[in-house]
């Protein structure tokens, strides 16, 4: 059932999203055929609204991703349409784990979009070179090679996306659990859950810390010019305690969800 | 077995008690006006079976077993407002019903649709609220269920389309099941009744077979209505 409840909620996120990939593409086209060595005054200004357009966009994805998958939810689950997905034989965890997926799934998809769109935008050979030689700056002084140091960031700008998308589903959850004001309750629960599952991420680093000076020494001095190796590790032990609360998260939303619904 | 018990069932939103202490029980093959005022607590009581609200206590059990994936599997339920994706097509609707229920006929259902002149290509976006609550009683009537339950199957419509609807919906419930009618117009569905429960305030005051209560009163289900519920 989680495969066929997955194919409609995916299939609504193409319909809603679609545009805004598309549009991106375009805006990264139209920026390198503008992007010409020898131009006019209008092509600079055309230039210059195509890439302002591109980067309103990219902004537009992430934004849309967390909004579309929040108001698919609430929808879903709380509004007219959950008179029919509540009366459909599936588990209440299957109706969370579709939400789940698909949100990870367009998160990603935006990412390779952005990805894309700036590749078409802005790659050229002496661009890749300049891009290339200020990585080797950073990371040849914080230990790591380009492409760890390129997928640690991804992957924690991506879980820290996720995790924010998941505070706002539970945020959902805890406000359509009181009786009035359900949409302010949704987003005055979802903005503590956030900030809570911020404040154990940071307190589990601080933690984690007791046991490496490393990563200690960061809490204690305030400043960056800390031991190269502490951003390695941080790297990874953040990643590592996103993945955790995410998890945990997820078990809270499924237990939460679980205990019924009050449908208005 | 019962087709449907519920047992001691409370339902609270905060202070206020909709539901007080609801025992009901029903058996196969029945057609059941659940009948009351508004705000009597029909709804709120259609809705716990549903699994569209949680109980405060009490317990709800269909064919047996609590409410979950197995008693959703065997209710029909056609709520008072359209549930429909409104981005979705006629045709993709039929597809959801068919790849979430095992006992819904779509040619069934196409059928229907087409004897109401209702095009399987057009967006729900694009129909009336009448379009669209008609197609959602194709739907819910193309269930081989056990238990249909339908809440205010004829509010806000013309007589005529109330017998269009009384018609679909004698003509195609599955044999053996039972018919759960909420409304207030009773005149409407008197006919088609085999039993009445009078719900009010929160508690079920009635019980009985239809035509037992019509002898016992000397009066038409309508009548004693009024009478009961009296302003």
């Amino acid at each position: 059932m989680l495969t066929k409840l997955l194919k409609y909620d995916l299939k609504y996120m193409i319909k809603n999203m679609s545009v805004f990939y598309i549009l991106t593409i375009f805006f990264a086209i139209t920026t390198r055929l503008l992007s010409l060595p020898e131009q006019s005054i209008i092509l600079i200004i055309l230039y210059k609204i195509s890439v302002g357009c591109l980067i309103a966009m990219i902004a537009n994805i992430v934004i849309n991703v967390a909004m579309r998958s929040w108001v698919r939810f609430r929808d879903s689950l709380y509004k007219d349409e959950s008179y029919l997905t509540h009366t459909l034989p599936v588990s209440k965890n299957d109706l969370y784990n579709s939400k789940f997926i698909q949100a990870i799934i367009f998160l990603l998809i935006g990412f390779v979009v952005i990805i894309l769109g700036l590749f078409i935008a802005f790659y050229t050979k002496d661009t890749w070179n300049v891009i290339k030689a200020f990585m080797e700056t950073i990371t040849s002084g914080v230990n790591m090679t380009i492409a760890f140091f390129l997928s640690m960031a991804i992957i924690v700008i991506f879980l820290e996306l996720f995790n924010a998308i998941q505070c706002g589903f539970l945020g959902i959850i805890l406000g359509h659990k009181r009786n009035n004001n359900k949409v302010a309750n949704s987003v005055v629960f979802g903005f503590i859950v956030y900030l809570v599952s911020q404040t154990i991420i940071l307190g589990l680093v601080f933690v984690y810390g007791l046991f490496d000076p490393t990563v200690m020494e960061l809490f204690k001095t305030g400043t960056i010019n800390v031991d190269v190796n502490a951003f390695k590790v941080l790297a990874i032990v953040s990643s590592l305690l996103y993945l955790f609360i995410i998890i945990i998260m997820n078990v809270i939303c499924k237990i939460a969800l679980n205990k019924g619904v009050n449908v208005e | 077995m019962k087709l449907l018990e519920i047992k001691h069932l409370n339902k609270s939103f905060g202070k206020k008690e909709i539901l007080k202490d609801v025992n009901l029980s029903l058996t196969g093959g029945k057609i059941i006006g659940l009948l009351g005022k508004n705000g009597a607590g029909k709804t709120t009581l259609i809705k716990i079976i549903n699994d569209l609200l949680t109980p405060t206590s009490g317990e709800v059990l269909v064919k047996g077993k609590k409410v979950g994936i197995e008693s959703k599997k065997v209710i029909s339920y056609l709520p008072e407002r359209t549930y429909l994706n409104k981005q979705m097509k006629v045709s993709e609707v039929i597809e959801y019903f068919k790849d979430f229920y095992d006992d819904f006929d779509a040619d069934k259902a196409k059928k229907l649709l087409n004897d109401l002149d209702l095009d399987i290509n057009e967006h729900l976006t694009k129909m009336s609220k009448g379009m669209q609550e008609k197609v959602q009683l194709v739907l819910v009537m193309s269930r081989a269920a056990d238990l249909y339950i339908l809440d205010e199957p004829l509010g806000g419509v013309d007589p005529a389309t109330r017998d269009y609807i009384l018609d679909t919906i004698l003509s195609n419930f599955n044999e053996g099941a039972s018919v759960i009618i909420s409304t207030h117009l009773i005149s409407d569905i008197e006919r088609i009744l085999d039993e009445v429960v009078f719900i009010d305030n929160g508690k079920i005051i009635l019980h009985s077979d239809s035509d037992e209560l019509r002898k016992k009163e000397n009066a038409s289900i309508d009548d004693i209505f009024r009478r009961m519920f009296k302003c």
